[in-house]
């Protein structure tokens, strides 16, 4: 098994951080309107599993690719890509399709890592007045 | 008829399922291109990698989502839309 970068795993333990702090809210939300069983914890933790082994898998494929020439690295991301999202429409089928899984609990969470990416600028911007402040 | 109206909505609805998922062949070129400049990048200045690395990964990522928005409607058409439209039918038929 290939040695994982450093990067890719800083990033992944960030988008699985936010992947369960959005988790827990969402299941609060269910709560407070009084839908929520145990399908939905089940559909939660389905598809967020999917989530973030799709982001760590996306990681490992562009740690490998970078040390490839081009058109092997666009090529390989392109394989990549397909496969991924033949597992997360598995993943997404199954817990849209048998009634253990709640349907919203089982799609909803693939996309919390766009979300956690989206609020990163707040999180690198503390950290570089941080560093600043640090150098100062 | 109803058989022929069902088959209409089942076929309407994999055929939708279908178109949904074209939108699945933009994130493939777009990461594919961004991992391309990245090696460029990388092989111009080695020691900005990690950099280089973690903007690419954050982009492939957002890149993602756009397939991912196409694979839910898939799904839902395939699995979902079906049932509600036939049910629809038959409470029009009554």
């Amino acid at each position: 098994m290939p040695k994982i970068d450093k990067t890719v795993k800083n990033e992944t333990i960030y988008i699985l951080s936010f992947e369960i702090i959005f988790s827990l809210i969402m299941q609060s939300v269910f709560l407070i309107i009084g839908k929520w069983d145990i399908t939905v914890l089940f559909g939660n933790l389905l598809s967020g599993s999917a989530a973030v082994l799709n982001f760590f898998l996306m990681g490992l494929t562009v740690q490998k690719a970078v040390r490839k020439d081009e058109k092997d690295a666009k090529n390989m991301l392109k394989v990549s890509q397909i496969y991924r999202t033949l597992l997360l429409f598995i993943i997404a089928g199954i817990g849209v399709y048998f009634s253990v899984f709640n349907t919203v609990a089982a799609l909803v969470p693939l996309f919390f890592p766009r979300i956690a990416i989206a609020l990163r600028p707040l999180f690198m911007k503390k950290n570089n007045n941080d560093s600043e402040n640090i150098e100062k | 008829m109803l058989e022929l109206a069902i088959g209409i909505i089942l076929g309407g609805c994999a055929l939708g399922a279908g178109m949904a998922m074209i939108a699945g062949i933009g994130p493939g070129i777009g990461e594919g291109n961004a991992v391309a400049k990245a090696c460029e990048a990388i092989g111009r200045q080695p020691e900005c990698k990690g950099d280089v690395t973690t903007t690419m990964l954050m982009g492939c990522a957002i890149a993602e989502t756009t397939g991912l928005y196409a694979l839910v409607i898939a799904i839902l058409l395939i699995f979902l839309a079906p049932n509600i439209f036939v049910n629809i039918l038959m409470n029009a038929i009554g």
